[in-house]
């Protein structure tokens, strides 16, 4: 994580740095609002990572860290969240039912995932069980 | 880094296709990304074929004009949305993680989901095909007001229009993912500044989708409400604001589907010529400003509308020069005093150098106002785009394939068959593509199904055809290799290249959690080659000793 922001943070100047420049001497509100808004959530992205984890913004070398983490093998959830998306809006265009049906899928594939992420911590806080017995 | 191994939830544990197709496993995502997106390839470039053959003579009926132009939309839509710039993606969320030494990619449920929005988004655009009206007709860029419903009628260009929706969505979702997984999985000792040429290609790639293709998401489904009778872009001031919108995407997406392969053609140079890349630090800092400039060009597409300042972006399409003159500089340099090994992927990743030069120099052509009021609308800006997208990029992906083929499968691709793929790459790219120069000087206009018979126009369009067949041949040559290669293994070890960078200190393929033992430790950007330096010191050290 450490100095994990500032790139983002340092390219997002370079653009605000830009952007201003467009704003100057194009001055053309689309251009400027299109421009800007990459400024914007190209910061926001950092600021994110910098609100995170403090040290995101300090620099050297990331430190081992010892902390216990899940790692997902598989989730039907997200693959079904992805195909509720295009249904939906492939519904949209081509017969109602489809978007009807993708609005159903993305709910019960929300559901889904809320389950698998439940199931996820569990097993995170009986192995951070485990550990402190022993 | 402890590792809660087998989570509770009921998650079907299978193998196969279905297992890939539900897989969080950065590799798997990867792979499925990476497979679709050629299947989209070998798709877009049979319409590249067809719509050859249709110009192969002047006033030919191979197709209609309506299909035609259905053809040259779904080529290029299908090229960018669903091959060049996924391709990008899928080889930094494969090869990333491994470099960094981390264990798995950040958010990979989220990524998981961008997989399939993206998959949905190509298999929607391509369903326009079955529409009636066939699919998107209006261009790749599909401009207002040619694109709203008045003049593009039909379900098949709303398709479309959804189509690049969800694929930009799970595009942007996918390298959310791939900037989070750099910015917090790097391994013990691995800063920003130790990271490999490729990330940083892949890490500004995936910065400039997570700002630029918002602003596609936004002006598609602003056109898709404006073909619904919201009026959105209306008059002249409706059709600059979409172009305007669209190219704040469009320039950027260039460089995305660019850098990448230019940090895969970087590894194969260096890896071949048994050196580091050449002045890392001023590649680094060339990359970010090279990215930057890209979203700050946009505008040099619109130089003809008389809509834009000209001056402003024409300054910063200049600009340009600076960062890729040190790219060159450091490939060039990296090549001096190297002991060069002219494998397959170092072959390509010269030949991506050389040929994207010609598509760098027709651009400072083309970044030129008052050069590109003769070149507009012709097949110069054909032939520059192609010389960037194909003869670039796609030679520069090609390298990454040969350099990275036995990490991924264990396997050695045949060099044999490798060299006869690009000897027929190289003919056929330049066949096709340069012509194009000659016929866009001469006033050809892009985007038509018959031109007039205008002296050698004939003969060059022919050559054209031509070289589009060769280079079917040498792709052609490409899935043989690869089949014949996975059929009959010649195995390749964990590290046949002497690689520099992580991903060869593990296992080929590599497993579930990416290293099974503990890492070298990293020092620089290349910590295998530092292992290698300081074993052949030692070893040295030691036979002085012994002299003495």
């Amino acid at each position: 994580m450490r100095g994990g922001a500032i790139p983002v943070l340092a390219w997002g100047t370079i653009l605000l740095v830009l952007a201003i420049g467009n704003w100057v001497w194009n001055g053309k509100p689309v251009g400027s609002g299109a421009a800007s808004a990459a400024v914007v959530i190209i910061y926001g992205f950092g600021l994110a990572l910098w609100r995170l984890r403090r040290e995101a913004i300090r620099r050297g070398p990331p430190e081992p860290h010892t902390e216990i983490e899940n790692v997902p093998s598989a989730s039907l959830s997200a693959m079904l969240i992805g195909l509720a998306a295009g249904c939906a809006l492939f519904g949209l265009a081509w017969a109602k039912f489809l978007l009807y049906f993708g609005i159903g899928l993305f709910v019960v594939a929300v559901g889904r995932m809320i389950l698998e992420l439940r199931a996820e911590r569990a097993t995170r806080r009986e192995v951070l069980r485990d550990e402190e017995q022993r | 880094m402890s590792v809660a191994s087998a989570p509770r939830a009921r998650v079907p544990r299978l193998g196969g296709w279905l297992g890939a197709a539900i897989s969080t496993d950065h590799k798997r995502m990867g792979l499925t990304l990476g497979v679709c997106s050629l299947f989209f390839f070998l798709l877009g470039g049979v319409f590249a074929l067809l719509m050859r053959t249709q110009l192969a003579q002047s006033n030919m009926q191979f197709v209609s004009d309506n299909a035609y132009n259905q053809l040259f939309t779904m080529h290029g839509s299908t090229m960018i949305y669903l091959f060049v710039t996924p391709m990008a993606i899928a080889m930094a969320m494969y090869l990333v993680p491994l470099q960094i030494g981390a264990t798995r990619l950040s958010a990979p449920r989220l990524a998981l989901v961008g997989l399939w929005t993206w998959i949905c988004g190509g298999l929607v655009m391509q369903q326009g095909w079955f529409a009636s009206g066939g699919p998107g007709r209006a261009g790749w860029s599909s401009y207002a007001p040619m694109s709203n419903g008045q003049n593009t009628p039909g379900v098949g260009m709303d398709l479309w229009v959804i189509g690049v929706i969800l694929a930009a969505a799970g595009m942007l979702l996918m390298a959310g993912c791939v900037v989070a997984t750099i910015a917090r999985r790097r391994a013990p000792g691995m800063s920003l500044l130790r990271m490999p040429v490729f990330t940083w290609t892949a890490l500004v790639s995936v910065l400039m989708v997570v700002g630029a293709f918002p602003m596609l998401v936004l002006v598609m489904a602003l056109l898709y409400m404006d073909r619904h009778g919201a009026h959105i872009f209306t008059g002249f001031e409706g059709a600059i604001d979409y172009q305007d919108l669209f190219w704040f995407f469009g320039h950027p997406v260039v460089y995305v589907m660019f850098f990448p392969y230019l940090g895969s053609a970087a590894e194969a140079i260096a890896v071949s010529a048994h050196k580091r890349w050449f002045g890392y630090l001023a590649f680094v800092a060339s990359m970010m400003m090279f990215a930057a400039l890209s979203m700050a060009v946009w505008s040099h597409h619109m130089y003809v509308t008389g809509g834009v300042t000209n001056q402003y972006f024409a300054f910063t399409s200049t600009l340009l020069l600076v960062p890729a003159g040190i790219e060159y500089f450091d490939m060039i340099a990296t090549l001096i005093g190297g002991s060069i090994v002219l494998r397959t992927s170092m072959l390509f990743g010269l030949t991506f150098f050389i040929q994207f030069l010609i598509g760098g120099l027709s651009g400072i052509f083309v970044a030129s106002p008052v050069l590109d009021y003769h070149a507009y609308g012709t097949y110069i800006v054909v032939a520059h785009f192609h010389y960037t997208l194909f003869a670039g990029s796609i030679f520069g992906f090609f390298a990454g394939v040969y350099h990275w083929f036995p990490k991924l499968t264990g396997a050695l691709l045949r060099e044999s068959l490798g060299k006869l793929q690009l000897l027929l790459m190289v003919i056929g790219t330049n066949l096709t593509f340069f012509p194009m120069f000659f016929l866009g000087n001469d006033g050809m206009p892009r985007r038509v199904s018959r031109y007039p018979t205008h002296p050698g126009w004939g003969t060059l369009n022919e050559l054209e055809t031509i070289g589009a067949g060769i280079i079917a041949l040498g792709v052609l040559v490409f899935l043989v290799n690869v089949w014949v290669s996975l059929r009959r293994r010649v195995l390749a070890g964990n590290d046949p290249w002497l690689g520099h960078t992580l991903e060869w200190a593990t296992t080929s393929p590599p497993p579930p959690l990416n290293f099974d033992g503990p890492l070298p430790p990293i020092r620089t950007y290349a910590p295998l080659l530092d292992l290698r330096e300081q074993e052949l010191d030692r070893k040295r050290r030691s036979a002085e000793v012994s002299a003495g």
